[in-house]
């Protein structure tokens, strides 16, 4: 689970378009990227940057319509919906911005849910250690409602973390939390590469957010145009004024807020 | 505000479809029912108006029953001798003696019977056609002499018959051979009775045992002269022995015949449309409170912009308005081609009307608009004033918690009060000993416990829900377990989508268990009374020539054999007052054939010549005992007293002695002289064997094909044959209303689909399988589906007890669970489940995984 030198997953002169002919919106653009394993990636960039849609193609939600994406050492775009399903479920974690807990099935059963579709017995010990981690103890029994809204992204990334999943994406996961809860849950994704030797790709617009990764990726345009090692929030801050500077040369003005 | 409820209207159009299928196929059954029965009884009116005669003079009996035929012995009629006391009064064109038989015998020269099919009866008639016949010859020659008949052109065409084909006719003296020599063409539509024309001698000879007798002298006015003045001419000059009556009397009357059986034919198909309307409004009202549900931002949205209340929820009844006027004028087209198909159908069962002459009378359209229209408004009306209640900001709030809406308290208690009284009632019908008035308890019972049923049903999806679905997730693993928790999500849905399979399942379970016990009834009935080893009957009950119980008599392997006859008659009380009933008559030996129970003396001595054998019942109420003297009115006019000879125990059950007098033949037939068989008992001769006796008498009554033999296992097999038939219409008739049960179950998972889209693509993102995805919507559905089938079936059983315990005064003694019925009820629904969600499940499994995570 320690970082090796083999990334978790990569993309080679990934290119997604939307349309067709004179029409088309090109999303992402002959983009090259290694996720490092045990590291915390986070990617930035403006809205309509692409980068919703590069980590979508890296996580086999979406097709890419140019170039080769890798998952370990499975190339995806030859799969088809069912061995990307199962890769989804097998290999990969999900933490999304909103709604990413089952209504109708307790804390529990939502956390164990990609091993139970699998048809495996989630390891009990490792169980206890995640629940233990992300402090969930007593709000197993809980369904969803009951929760807070922070409570309920901790749940979203214990599940992300039952399947020991080679990746885990999470896709703006404090965007709907106040800044308490969602330090909270960024710290509890930090603490998963860290101690339990995670791979995690975050989504954010959040500067502040993604201080918390080994590394940003900066988009836009749908080309990587930056990275940071080892950001801090004013470090992400200060970049992304660069762009509002030089604004139009290169990149799109950035949003003032979410996709 | 009408312009959005227009684009509202518009923009669910897809999920207003179903709802709109419902009203179609609701107001199509209703519509259907009245314009086929309209069309029935307007054939039939055009029919009896051009076969009555301008004024028609017809025997006077009081005990027989005008033109009751179905009875053996004498038929009144009217001697040869009237017409000319009638023929030179002033307004008389012409008079015609007419001789009319209905329950003849057509066969073709193999004996295989010829006849109408479907209880229209084969009628003989003389050929005399007076000015205005209803029928024309349109080939060959009227017949005269014995040997000739002509046969309508409906019945030449179906059977292929030829002129100069030899055919035989079976009247009241027996059978003869005869030759087709014309065909005859109905100028109006015949709607199936098959007609054989005679010469008038031949009719008389053998279709009434005497010349110079009629059925009836008909006589046809002259220019100027109305049938009432002609009527009132004719019936001071024929005195009262005779009934004298003008076309219209003559075709009301037959009308009123037709009518009660029409009526009931038309209550039990509009009954049916009744079931088929309230399923109907379970899913009109259940689609509603769904669509207002998925619109409660919508709707909040045009409350805060500053619709009124009352804006809302008119836009909610605008909607609906729409739908039911949609709906109805698409199931008023539907009922016209319904009734167009029924009325093909029943062309192949022997009924022939034509479908150019389909009734479309206005209460019909009336009645189709108000069932659509009023039906829709007045389902959709609870969703809208719950739609205008809704604060502007609950409503633009998101709302994503599962299981919304008030506490179930009051529902309990509610429910609960409705099932005790119903409970009350339907027990209350089972011990009643007033039939009418246990009718009156059974009929609330089943419509409260309904009520009920439905009240309390969201609270009873949970348990049943756990019970019927409980093992899911240990077979299916999580995907069961999800497909459970959704159907239990929202219980008021569930058990709103549920009650709608519940009512059909409901009617077919308490059905069946009727059914079934009626058949065991039978049989215990059968194994209790009958001991005879044959039984030679007619298969109408009609009664049959004598001369098939002297074939019977005749043949080797028999020995004894009993002949029994039925006459219409009544029992005349001391004071003059008369009870009508049957007068059987029967030759020696009865007690070895039927077991009856006596109370006093025997069958033998009650039967003996001069005797009667009464019942109980009877006897006690008015006094008799053993040698008293008893009056009996023959159908033939005559009266005679006997002397009781027996008396046996009143038996109310089907096929049991009632207070019907039996007497012997012999002096049966000095009061009815022509008293045909229609039943005769036969005991195997000791040392025969039964089989070969049977197929014997078979061989030898072949030239009777009316007449058929059986013994006590083909009695029951014929009686569940009956019953099964009887059922299988009426599980026919019961199929609309669960393809609209299904409609109910697709639109909620359809609905349910859209309003989980999110969660349908999370599943998909963390790795679940379009199959399973599948597997969990069809799951879901199966599991609403088995939730029904089990409300049902327990509904139904119970009201099926009690209708059981109540008719079991009248002979449903047993009681039969039909468990295969009821198996097949329990599978039916899970597949009726897998049905309902192809749609549904094919929808989520294709819905793009980032679509539905962003869907709002």
């Amino acid at each position: 689970m320690a970082a090796s030198g083999e990334p978790a997953a990569r993309a080679v002169g990934l290119c997604k378009a939307y349309g067709s002919g004179d029409t088309a919106v090109l999303a992402l653009d002959r983009v090259d990227v290694e996720i490092d394993a045990g590291r915390f990636t986070a990617i930035m960039g403006p809205s309509g940057s692409g980068k919703s849609t590069l980590m979508h193609c890296l996580a086999g939600l979406d097709k890419p319509t140019g170039g080769e994406v890798y998952v370990g050492d499975t190339e995806l775009s030859r799969l088809g919906d069912k061995a990307l399903t199962r890769l989804r479920r097998d290999r990969i974690g999900f933490v999304f911005q909103a709604f990413n807990l089952l209504p109708t099935l307790t804390a529990e059963e939502n956390i164990t849910l990609p091993g139970d579709i699998a048809g495996r017995r989630t390891d009990a010990d490792w169980l206890r250690q995640v629940v233990e981690t992300l402090n969930l103890g007593d709000r197993l029994r809980h369904r969803p409602h009951e929760l807070s809204g922070g409570q309920q992204q901790r749940v979203a990334v214990a599940r992300a973390l039952a399947a020991r999943p080679q990746l885990i994406f999470a896709d703006e996961p404090t965007g709907n939390l106040d800044s308490r809860s969602g330090a909270e849950v960024l710290g509890f994704l930090r603490r998963s590469v860290d101690e339990l030797g995670q791979t995690v790709v975050m989504v954010t617009h959040d500067p502040n957010a993604a201080s918390f990764a080994d590394l940003v990726l900066f988009l836009a345009d749908g080309r990587i145009v930056d990275r940071l090692e080892g950001p801090t929030a004013d470090a992400v801050l200060e970049r992304m004024r660069r762009f509002d500077v030089r604004g139009g040369s290169q990149v799109a003005q950035p949003a003032p807020d979410a996709d | 505000m009408l312009k959005a409820t227009l684009r509202s209207f518009l923009a669910h159009k897809g999920r207003l479809a179903l709802s709109m299928l419902a009203v179609v196929l609701s107001v199509a059954f209703v519509a259907e029912t009245l314009m086929f029965t309209d069309t029935i009884g307007s054939t039939f009116d055009r029919l009896f108006r051009s076969t009555s005669a301008d004024v028609s003079v017809t025997a006077h009996n009081d005990v027989a029953g005008r033109n009751d035929q179905n009875f053996s012995g004498t038929v009144p009629t009217v001697p040869a001798s009237l017409i000319p006391q009638v023929a030179h009064l002033p307004g008389v064109a012409a008079v015609n003696g007419r001789v009319s038989m209905a329950g003849i015998v057509l066969t073709d020269a193999n004996n295989k019977s010829i006849g109408a099919i479907g209880g229209a009866p084969t009628i003989g008639i003389n050929w005399s056609p007076g000015p205005n016949s209803p029928v024309d010859l349109t080939s060959g020659a009227a017949p005269t002499g014995d040997g000739q008949v002509v046969v309508d052109s409906d019945t030449v065409s179906k059977h292929h018959l030829v002129l100069g084909q030899p055919l035989r006719v079976i009247g009241a003296t027996g059978g003869f051979p005869v030759r087709l020599t014309g065909i005859a063409t109905f100028n109006t539509t015949n709607p199936g009775a098959t007609l054989v024309f005679l010469d008038t001698g031949t009719a008389q000879r053998k279709l009434l045992g005497h010349e110079g007798v009629f059925t009836s002298v008909d006589l046809t006015a002259a220019r100027g002269v109305t049938n009432e003045q002609l009527r009132d001419r004719v019936a001071p000059v024929v005195g009262s022995a005779y009934d004298v009556k003008t076309a219209e009397q003559t075709a009301k009357d037959a009308a009123q015949t037709l009518g009660a059986f029409l009526s009931v034919i038309k209550d039990a198909l509009l009954g049916f449309a009744g079931i088929a309307v309230l399923v109907g409004v379970s899913l009109i009202l259940n689609t509603f409170s769904m669509l207002v549900a998925q619109r409660t931002r919508e709707l909040g949205l045009m409350r805060a912009l500053g619709a009124s209340r009352e804006q809302v929820n008119r836009s909610v009844l605008v909607e609906a308005a729409l739908l039911g006027l949609i709906g109805s004028t698409l199931g008023l087209l539907l009922g016209v081609g319904l009734a167009l198909g029924l009325i093909k159908l029943i062309a192949r069962g022997g009924m022939v009307l034509k479908g150019s002459q389909l009734a479309v009378h206005w209460p019909t359209i009336v009645a189709a608009y108000a069932v659509g229209v009023i039906v829709t408004t007045v389902s959709a009306y609870l969703p809208a004033r719950r739609a205008s209640r809704i604060s502007p900001m609950a409503a633009l709030r998101e709302a994503d918690t599962p299981g919304r809406g008030a506490p179930l308290r009051i529902r309990a208690v509610v429910g609960l009060v409705v099932l005790a009284v119903a409970a009350g009632l339907l027990v209350g019908a089972a011990t009643d000993k007033d039939l009418g008035q246990a009718g009156i308890l059974l009929g609330g019972g089943v419509l409260l416990s309904l009520i009920g049923l439905i009240i309390i049903g969201p609270l009873l999806a949970t348990p049943v829900i756990k019970l019927v679905g409980g093992w899911f997730p240990r077979v299916f693993g999580p995907v069961g377990t999800l497909s459970q928790r959704n159907a239990l999500r929202n219980p008021r849905r569930t058990s709103a989508t549920a009650s709608a399979l519940m009512i059909g399942l409901a009617l077919v379970a308490s059905l069946s268990v009727v059914g079934s016990s009626m058949a065991a009834s039978f049989d215990a009935q059968i194994d209790k009374t009958i001991g005879a080893d044959l039984i030679v009957q007619n298969s109408t009950g009609l009664p049959f020539p004598n001369e098939v119980g002297d074939t019977v008599a005749a043949t080797p392997g028999v020995g004894l054999v009993v002949r029994g006859q039925g006459t219409r008659g009544a029992l005349v009380a001391a004071d003059g007052t008369q009870q009508k009933t049957v007068v059987v008559g029967t030759s020696p030996g009865l007690d070895k054939m039927v077991r009856i129970e006596m109370r006093d003396g025997t069958v033998a001595t009650g039967t003996a010549p001069g005797r009667a054998l009464i019942g109980s019942h009877y006897a006690d109420a008015h006094g008799l005992h053993l040698g008293s003297p008893v009056t009996i009115l023959f159908q033939s006019g005559k009266s005679g007293t006997l002397t009781v000879g027996g008396i046996d125990v009143t038996d109310t059950n089907p096929g049991g002695l009632g207070d019907e007098p039996v007497i012997a033949s012999s002096t049966l037939r000095q009061y009815v002289p022509g008293a045909l068989d229609d039943i005769v008992f036969v005991n195997v001769a000791p040392g025969a064997n039964k089989e070969q006796v049977k197929s014997a008498l078979t061989t030898a009554l072949a030239k009777d094909p009316q007449v058929q033999v059986r013994d006590q296992t083909d009695y029951k097999k014929l009686v569940r044959g009956q019953i099964d038939l009887l059922l299988n219409l009426v599980y026919g008739l019961l199929a609309l209303a669960i393809i609209i049960a299904i409609l109910g179950v697709v639109n909620t998972l359809a609905l349910s689909v859209i309003e989980r889209t999110r969660e349908i693509g999370l599943l998909r993102a963390i790795g679940l399988a379009r199959s399973q995805l599948r597997q969990m919507v069809r799951l879901e559905a199966v599991v609403i589906a088995l939730f029904g089938a089990v409300l049902g079936l327990g509904l139904g059983l119970g009201w099926g007890l009690a209708a059981q315990r109540l008719l079991a005064a009248k002979g449903l003694q047993s009681l039969a669970v039909p468990w295969s019925t009821i198996i097949a009820v329990v599978v039916g629904a899970a597949v009726v489940g897998l049905l309902a969600a192809l749609g549904p499940a094919l929808r989520a499994s294709r819905l793009d995984v980032l679509d539905a995570i962003a869907h709002e």
